[in-house]
């Protein structure tokens, strides 16, 4: 078979068996295999060396959606979304099943009509990409298209990523957007939004009730508080992250209260804390960005660790340990099995010479304490930073990389021990479950 | 009725679950849990605009509602997939093994590649708003006695979730069922009358049977059935209890479109067929499937040697033929008794003891005994069974006893053979021979009756009544 068909053209193919399959051809990257929709909507795929004979029978119309023009409202907020990819909004075309992103106000409109009641929207796509494929240039970008809304004047801004690393680009905003005057919220999605169920729909519109209804300024994430479609938590942009590898509630506040919850069903919003930063038309944002050429490293620690793991780092410019416990790495020789601990010792101390080396705890909640074991007071004596910190590895790799970008080496390395934009909790409160 | 002058047309879709794991999850499948729900969710449902752009009369209809859906679920048996919040595991592998021996038992050709899809549901009964379905093969056939029926499509798919309750705010649904594997096979609309959409889908049924890996009892296999005479459009009937209910329901349709098409009231929809025959309108005919691939599970490329490694199943139609033989049966007791996994086994064991009437110790006394003493004869264990023709077959019990012990041990009591022993045929000489001179010159049937009340279930009633002739003679 040589003759290759485009999209939505619909072909009948005859089989060296003598089948035949009528159906729309569908596009796909598999080399050896033709794939067809059929009449009754299945997909089907046909091993091309099994096709006898391809017939065009015609062309079929692309599904296409009739979209109002929407008019703006003066008595509404008006609010940008800004869009980076994921799953927040893309769209099925049911004739050849492919999944399109619908990213222009109309569209998005036509897909989350009750928004138009909430705001006046503005939308746009400043990238398409899954969130792990995300750099510091993608940082600076993403923050300079928020910095040129804001100087717009709208009222808010719902940034919409893909969830696997959102809670290091709202550190990242978190740190980069200073004097922020209003909103900005990332909306995420756990289930894609070309299902009934996707989460998207209310955590879009709950971030956009929040911008609406509240004086709230910062960097903040709308996701769903529970596995219900009932609630969202405003979660703080320096101390969530994602604890679930799908659960549409994965989102959790770290060693942190949730800023404020959004119930979808009678649109109320609580605030759970009282100190947060106000809407200030007065201020003008300042935006820093994140040196794209510099190299933090995280590396955690484990049972059987070797030197040579720590060594890769050598020529990097900062490195953030993922500490077991209270702050501990293997760093005590017991006895002659355990030679190596002096090596990995060494080793941190040599790389924090060099560059600020700072430690965080993998158990995630909670402070570090390096002063009760002797292998924290090893690794404090070595020049390692973060005695006390309850800063998450990720927050503390976003922040390691913009002190970096923004000051000389000994100043960054000071700053880090230091609370600048409430990443570091004065108190961690003993409620009863802390996740 | 002529069916074919009225232009009848019909067409099987029977769903048929599959036991084992889950479709896409570890998860048993309890289809009716009985444990109480640990897991209660609430959830609502997004009709996008995307799908609306062409009319759809069915989800306008559900749209309109915008209810709350409520799921309840037990972890024995739901996970975080049935509660839509994780991405679906390995496809069961058994399950697919299964829809392929389906395939070829019906002389289908499996796709070379499937492709699993989303066909879109709103009315909440999966919660992910998609239920998971492919097509597994296509252009099968099957013979029944009027002629051969064609079986379009054969696909493998997951079940929905169990609808507890509803109302217009909020429906509640049960989460054991989602995600149950089923197999779905359709026929062409070629069925001729009621009575062959019964033996139709009774043929079907008894294919999907021959794997040994369905499911059985109430709910497990469901017949949905389009129905239409000519000037009249098409109507799914749904919820046929049994095969039997299939032929009226269908007559009383029949006569339902006629009226419709004098009245010229003329609705595409699907109907709820009642235990009076009757259907009743649950909502109107949805538009063809919204179906979009399920990029989360790889496809499955099928091969030739993968197709050749099936084993295929001895079909159940040809073992009732061979039952029937072998055990001296007629098509209802071989078709009966052939489900049961022991019968074999213990016409081996008692050998004194006649197939046929193994075969009605198994399949007619127990329903004697519900229909009689209104006792669960359900609850009879094999080694009831095994007991009592034990007993027969050492002639320490008479065949009058059967119904009597069986009844015992249905009602769970302890059975005192004794109490049905035999008794020998000089006894029961010696015992017609006073009662006779005890009422001398009494009619045959009122001897009969003493013997049997004085010596009941121990003797042979066929044996008793020999001897009150001959020594009523004397």
């Amino acid at each position: 078979m040589k003759k290759e068909f485009s999209q939505a053209d619909l072909i009948e193919i005859l089989t060296k068996d003598n089948k035949t399959f009528k159906g729309i051809n569908i596009p796909s990257k598999e080399d050896n295999t033709l794939f067809i929709k059929l009449d009754s909507g299945y997909n089907i795929g046909i091993d091309k060396s099994n096709i006898k004979r391809i017939k065009k029978l015609g062309k079929i119309k692309m599904g296409n959606i009739k979209n109002k023009s929407h008019k703006h409202d003066n008595a509404l907020p008006t609010i940008s979304i800004l869009h980076t990819g994921g799953t927040v909004a893309s769209e099925v075309d049911y004739k050849t099943g492919a999944v399109t992103p619908k990213f222009t106000p109309e569209e998005l409109i036509a897909k989350f009509p009750e928004i138009q009641s909430v705001a006046n929207i503005h939308s746009r796509l400043i990238s398409n990409m899954f969130s792990d494929d995300m750099r510091f240039v993608h940082y600076n970008r993403i923050a300079g298209d928020i910095e040129k809304e804001v100087k717009k004047g709208v009222n808010g801004i719902i940034l919409t990523h893909g969830t696997d690393t959102m809670h290091y680009t709202a550190a990242a905003l978190s740190f980069m957007l200073q004097d922020l005057p209003i909103p900005v919220i990332i909306v995420g999605a756990q289930r894609s939004s070309d299902r009934g169920s996707s989460d998207a729909f209310l955590n879009l519109v709950s971030a956009a009730l929040f911008i609406a209804k509240t004086d709230f300024a910062g960097v903040a994430i709308c996701m769903h508080s529970s596995m219900n479609d009932k609630e969202c938590l405003i979660l703080p942009g320096l101390k969530s992250r994602k604890m679930h590898s799908s659960r549409r509630d994965a989102f959790k506040a770290i060693n942190s209260k949730p800023i404020a919850r959004v119930d979808y069903n009678n649109s109320f919003v609580e605030f759970l804390v009282h100190d947060h930063k106000k809407v200030d038309k007065k201020l003008k944002i300042k935006m820093k960005t994140i040196k794209e050429n510099l190299k933090i490293g995280i590396v955690k620690a484990h049972p059987n660790m070797h030197a040579s793991e720590l060594k890769a780092y050598s020529s990097f410019n900062g490195l953030i340990l993922e500490g077991t416990g209270l702050g501990h790495f293997p760093v005590s020789k017991i006895d002659q099995k355990t030679t190596e601990h002096v090596k990995i010792l060494n080793e941190i101390k040599k790389l924090a010479k060099k560059m600020p080396v700072f430690i965080t705890t993998q158990a995630i909640f909670g402070r570090t304490n390096m002063n009760v074991y002797s292998n924290g007071r090893k690794l404090l004596d070595a020049g390692v930073l973060g005695n006390f910190s309850d800063m998450t590895p990720e927050t503390a790799f976003i922040k390691m990389a913009f002190l970096l970008s923004n000051y000389k080496k000994d100043e960054a390395k000071k700053l880090m021990n230091e609370n600048l934009h409430g990443e570091i909790s004065k108190r961690i409160l003993g409620e009863d479950d802390f996740l | 009725m002529n069916y074919d002058k009225i232009g009848f047309k019909s067409g099987l879709e029977i769903h048929q679950q599959l036991e084992g794991n889950k479709l896409f999850c570890r998860c048993p499948t309890l289809v009716n849990d009985e444990n109480k729900p640990d897991i209660v969710i609430k959830r609502k449902l997004r009709t996008t605009t995307g799908e609306m752009g062409k009319i759809d009369e069915a989800a306008k209809f559900e749209m309109h509602r915008n209810r709350n859906f409520i799921y309840e679920g037990c972890s024995t048996s739901c996970c975080l997939l049935e509660l839509d919040e994780s991405p679906p595991e390995e496809l069961n592998k058994d399950a697919l093994e299964t829809a392929l021996q389906i395939a070829l038992l019906v002389d289908a050709r499996i796709v070379d590649i499937i492709q699993f899809m989303r066909k879109t549901v709103i009315d909440g009964s999966n919660v992910s708003g998609f239920q998971r379905t492919a097509l597994i093969a296509v252009d099968g056939k099957i013979k029944t006695p009027r002629g051969e029926v064609k079986i379009p499509t054969i696909c493998l798919e997951e079940e929905s979730a169990k609808k507890i309750t509803e109302n217009e705010n909020e429906v509640r649904y049960r989460l054991d069922r989602l995600g149950v594997p089923l197999i779905e096979i359709a026929t062409d609309a070629s069925l001729k009358d009621p009575e062959h959409v019964k033996e139709t889908a009774g043929i079907i049924g008894m294919i999907l049977r021959s794997t040994g890996k369905v499911k059985r009892g109430l709910g497990s296999i469901r017949q949905d059935l389009n129905v239409s005479i000519k000037g009249h459009p098409r109507v799914e009937l749904k919820g046929f209890q049994d095969l039997r209910s299939i032929p009226k329901t269908i007559e009383n349709e029949v006569i339902r479109q006629q009226e419709n098409i004098k009245k010229g009231s003329l609705k595409s929809e699907v109907r709820k067929v009642e235990p009076d025959f009757s259907t009743t309108f649950l909502r109107p005919m949805p538009g063809s499937a919204r179906m979009y691939p399920e990029t989360d599970v790889p496809l499955i490329k099928i091969t030739d040697s993968m197709i050749k490694k099936i084993k295929l199943p001895e079909l159940l139609t040809e073992k009732v033929i061979k039952f029937e033989k072998k055990y001296n049966l007629n098509q209802d007791q071989a078709r009966e008794v052939m489900d049961i996994p022991y019968f074999d086994d213990f016409v081996k064991r008692f050998r004194k003891v006649d197939s046929r009437y193994i075969c009605k110790i198994l399949t007619e006394i127990p329903k004697e005994i519900k229909a009689r003493f209104d006792i669960n004869a359900d609850n009879l264990k094999e080694t009831d069974f095994a007991f009592v023709l034990n007993a027969l077959n050492e002639n320490r019990i008479s065949k009058s006893a059967v119904l009597d012990i069986l009844k015992e041990l249905a009602e769970g009591k302890k059975v005192v053979l004794d109490n049905y022993k035999t008794v020998s045929d000089s006894e029961l000489e010696k015992h017609i021979a006073e009662i006779i001179k005890k009422n001398p010159g009494a009619p045959f049937n009122a001897l009969m009756g003493g013997v049997m009340k004085q010596l009941k279930g121990k003797v042979d009633g066929k044996k008793a009544a020999e001897l009150i002739r001959r020594l009523s003679e004397r």
